[in-house]
């Protein structure tokens, strides 16, 4: 009975993700003659340093995505002026729904080197040779940090508003600091709730093109250029799914990470 | 939407009585014109050329798609072509496209394109080598150049003063300065890729050997050091997002050199887009240019209209006005029909930083079409490993 | 002395207003820039010269704005209409497999997409769904389940269970403790993941590009080329209209979220 209630949706994901992503899986097997692995072997040849560098924005991006959303939740939940609170509060939500490529867009003109953030830091008297441009793999990690913040830090600042709030006065009563009460009660807390915010960021950050593609033609790059590179200009589907199969390993690996997590939390 | 989608089911009974009765063209008609290209190819059709149309063909409405800057968007057009057939569909949704050379040569390959230019009044205006032949393949009657263009060096006067003739000042220049020269590499468009092509035509063995074939595959690795040399340039060239990334790089102050097209150049600068003082130059070697085709897919549901669109487009009135007046493009027909519908001042702009003599001497065409995806490739392999 | 105090606090404030606000402050001068070029720090002239171009009849920036609203619409009701019941179950049902089950609903989000809308594109041309709203939103909709599922899954599992167990024992069916008790409860989570699917829906690009273009054209689409033309203007004052909705609800999602369903979201 449950199983009929879940089984629309999950008809709806095979049929339009799952059975196209065999099909790519499949593309990534085949040569002209039988199964090969002859595209995997392209991909690495190529795009091992894509490859890194996807691995080193992305993770970047999410260890700032979890420090940033702790430090703003707990300030949240445990700050000291109620105005600071709320102004934080009212602060951190805004690009929780702008569209990738729209962040992409506004901090092209933001991040260059004479884009408005060196201007107004010039203008603030930053002297005009520290300013630098920022278009290139940090420029997609800031892109990153703005966008999935918010989301992050509603998830985590919402599971340490719901925490029962007599631990945190006890051990406020006990003499610790706040940021002991961070670290030593709340974080363990909702230590969970980081998890799944910290891996719904990181997964859907693998997968954007947008971004990469308007921040920075640097190479190497994030691993959706050389796939949109190797379908769009060299009509090449087969190494393009044998790099989105190694991308879908590597968003495995964190998926395992959860799911492990999860069953270690059934087990309790 | 819904109404469309039953219109669609409906197009080919109606494609057939408009090639034979004008007045069945009361009947609401949407021609389909997909292009490649930056965005000017499409802003040229919505607001030039599509308008034009539909006011002399009453009933037709011109939509045009973008699909992207580069081959890449030929490569969309291709795709969505290749499946329409693959799904066996008796009348193809795209009535015109807008395609690149190599594409074109690959759709003509594949009988994906209707051999049209006999069939048009305009067919004869063009006498130039790439209305036959497409880097090295044979595309005589399918396709139509709607333009000419060019990639050059685009360059900021006041910080740039020995402006570099030859690719190996050029490669100096950026060593003095190191990140002050910067090009969209090979994947972001094809101002990027020209350059690259224009590198291997200076530093290569056998500039003529790349032109005009035959292919193989030691001349391609008698590019590595070329390349090698490429890569020693990189390290002190900034890498722009795209074609419009560079002229927007240049414009931000953000560098001082960087290849461009010569259109989207001179349509900034006439739009107020970029700086009135930057100037142009084309290096001695010689940098690639290409035309972009006019095709008719075939099976397409309004062939018939497609071929009086591409009529209008390639006329001599519409290739001086829209082409070179509006859009700093060089035309696709001959240049002795578009010049007598043109003033003497608008025909020179199109010459003010790069002389004709000069044009003449340093613009190429592309490699022929097996080097050009191998030099790709191996850019790839040399450059960026 | 307690202007003092204030003092780091204040300033840590504003650079973080600047980090969140400065991006979008660009685009709004983008947006009005005529003219704008180095070594000028601000545009040298002003207008509204390019709006006048976004909006112009052939432009298509309204019709855009309406059909990507209506795909959106229609792909939050598909995806709602599967999700609840899915949710639902997730959460309250003992359902074996149940971690993997969720994670199934996370592919479509990890997954790098374009490969994967190529072959979409390649089966609904068959289909004859290419170039429909019915494709796009259908793509949309199993997109977007991450959100659905797992957030109204989080909504169902805060709803007591004593509320529900007081309506079974006063003799309602278990359709009708749903409707009158569970799902009145658990609305305001499921709102909000609505809304969750529908932005996620209004800005997406990849797939509309391979399965909706031409016949189908979305804001996103329309951004994009201005975009990759470098036309900031356009690209600025197109991104502007996308970022109305999703201010708009970014203002109004905390009304639905509470903080118990929030620390529940992929549990």
């Amino acid at each position: 009975m449950p199983f009929l209630l879940v089984a629309p949706s999950l008809l709806l994901v095979g049929a339009f993700f799952l059975f196209p992503l065999l099909l790519s899986v499949q593309g990534a097997f085949m040569g002209a003659d039988g199964p090969t692995l002859a595209h995997f072997r392209t991909a690495f040849g190529l795009y091992r340093n894509d490859m890194l560098v996807t691995l080193l924005i992305t993770g970047c991006a999410t260890a700032l995505i979890g420090a940033g959303s702790i430090a703003i939740g707990g300030y949240l939940t445990l700050g000291g002026s109620r105005r600071a609170r709320a102004v934080l509060a009212w602060l951190y939500r805004w690009p929780l729904f702008i569209p990738f490529i729209v962040a992409g867009q506004s901090m092209r003109g933001f991040l260059g080197q004479n884009g408005l953030m060196n201007s107004a830091l010039v203008g603030a008297g930053m002297p005009e040779m520290w300013a630098q441009s920022f278009l290139d793999w940090r420029g997609i990690v800031i892109t990153f940090v703005w966008k999935q913040l918010p989301f992050a830090t509603l998830l985590i600042a919402g599971a340490m508003a719901a925490m029962d709030r007599a631990q945190i006065e006890a051990a406020q009563n006990l003499g610790a600091g706040r940021l002991r009460v961070l670290l030593g009660v709340v974080l363990p807390q909702v230590s969970r709730n980081i998890t799944v915010a910290l891996i719904l960021s990181f997964v859907t950050m693998m997968g954007v093109l947008s971004v990469p593609l308007m921040i920075s033609g640097q190479s190497p790059s994030m691993l959706t250029i050389p796939m949109a590179w190797r379908i769009n200009s060299l009509g090449d589907y087969a190494t393009a799914n044998a790099l989105g199969v190694l991308a879908c390993l590597m968003t495995g690996m964190v998926a395992w990470v959860w799911l492990r997590q999860a069953a270690a939390e059934k087990a309790k | 939407m819904m109404r469309r989608r039953t219109l669609f089911a409906a197009l080919p009974a109606l494609a057939a009585p408009l090639a034979t009765h004008p007045a069945a063209a009361q009947q609401r008609v949407t021609l389909n014109v997909m292009t490649a290209g930056d965005q000017n190819m499409v802003d040229y059709i919505t607001d030039y050329l599509g308008p034009m149309f539909e006011r002399q063909n009453p009933g037709v409405s011109v939509r045009a798609v973008g699909t992207g800057a580069g081959d890449s968007g030929s490569q969309r057009i291709w795709e969505r072509l290749e499946a329409q057939r693959r799904a066996g569909a008796t009348a193809v949704d795209v009535d015109v496209a807008v395609v690149h050379q190599s594409m074109a040569g690959r759709m003509v390959a594949e009988k994906l394109l209707s051999r049209y230019r006999a069939d048009i009044s305009t067919g004869a205006l063009t006498t130039a080598a790439v209305a036959s032949n497409a880097l090295g393949q044979d595309v005589d009657g399918y396709v139509m150049p709607m333009f000419n263009s060019q990639v050059a060096i685009a360059y900021n006067p006041d910080r740039v003063t020995e402006v570099p003739q030859t690719f190996a000042a050029l490669e100096a220049w950026a060593k003095a300065h190191p990140k002050r020269f910067g090009y969209n590499g090979i994947r972001g468009g094809m101002a990027g890729v020209g350059f690259v092509f224009g590198w291997t035509y200076a530093f290569g063995p056998d500039q003529r050997l790349l032109l005009e074939g035959p292919f193989n595959a030691e001349a391609v690795r008698a590019l590595t050091p070329a390349l090698q040399r490429l890569k020693a340039f990189n390290a002190n060239a900034v890498i722009t997002p795209g074609n419009a990334g560079t002229l927007d790089a240049l414009n931000r102050g953000e560098i001082d050199m960087g290849p461009v097209w010569m259109d989207m150049f001179y349509t900034w600068q006439a739009e107020g887009r970029l700086n009135p003082s930057m100037r142009l130059v084309l290096p001695e070697s010689g940098l690639p240019g290409q035309p972009m085709y006019y095709v008719i897919p075939d099976k397409a549901a309004h062939a018939a209209a497609a071929r009086k669109f591409i009529e209008l487009a390639t006329s001599p009135q519409v290739q001086a006005d829209g082409i070179v007046k509006r859009f700093n493009w060089l035309p696709g027909i001959d240049a002795q029909h578009v010049r007598q519908n043109l003033d003497q001042a608008t025909w020179n702009r199109l010459f003010r930083d790069i002389g004709p003599e000069q044009l003449a001497q340093g613009a190429r065409p592309m490699p022929q079409a097996e080097f050009f995806k191998a030099i790709q490739e191996a850019y790839e392999r040399v450059v960026l490993n | 002395m307690s202007a003092w105090r204030w003092l780091p606090r204040i300033l840590l404030l504003v650079l973080f207003a600047g980090f969140i606000f400065g991006p979008v402050a660009n685009l709004l001068l983008w947006s009005v820039a005529e003219s704008w070029y180095w070594p000028n720090r601000l545009p040298s002239q002003y207008g509204f010269r390019y709006w006048e171009r976004v909006f112009r009849p052939e432009g298509q920036a309204m019709e855009s704005l309406g059909l990507s609203i209506w795909i959106a619409a229609l792909a939050t009701l598909a995806c709602m209409a599967v999700a609840i019941p899915a949710a639902w179950a997730l959460a309250r049902a003992r359902l074996p497999m149940r971690g993997l089950i969720l994670l199934l609903f996370l592919l479509p989000q990890a997954f790098p997409n374009m490969p994967v809308y190529i072959n979409i594109a390649r089966v609904f041309f068959s289909l004859g769904l290419n170039g429909t709203v019915l494709g796009v939103v259908l793509v949309h909709a199993a997109h977007g389940l991450v959100y659905a599922v797992w957030i109204a899954a989080a909504a169902f599992a805060a709803v007591e269970d004593d509320a529900v167990l007081a309506a079974r024992n006063m003799g309602a069916g278990a359709l009708t403790a749903f409707r009158t008790v569970t799902l009145p409860l658990a609305a305001p989570g499921i709102a909000a993941s609505a809304i969750f699917v529908f932005l996620e829906s209004l800005d997406e690009f990849t797939a509309s590009f391979f399965v909706g273009a031409p016949d189908v054209r979305t804001l996103p689409l329309l951004l994009y080329s201005a975009a990759a033309g470098g036309n900031m203007q356009v690209a600025a004052i197109t991104a502007l209209i996308l970022l109305v909705p999703s201010i708009v609800f970014m203002a109004v999602v905390q009304r639905f979220l509470r903080a118990d369903v929030l620390a529940g979201v992929g549990k």
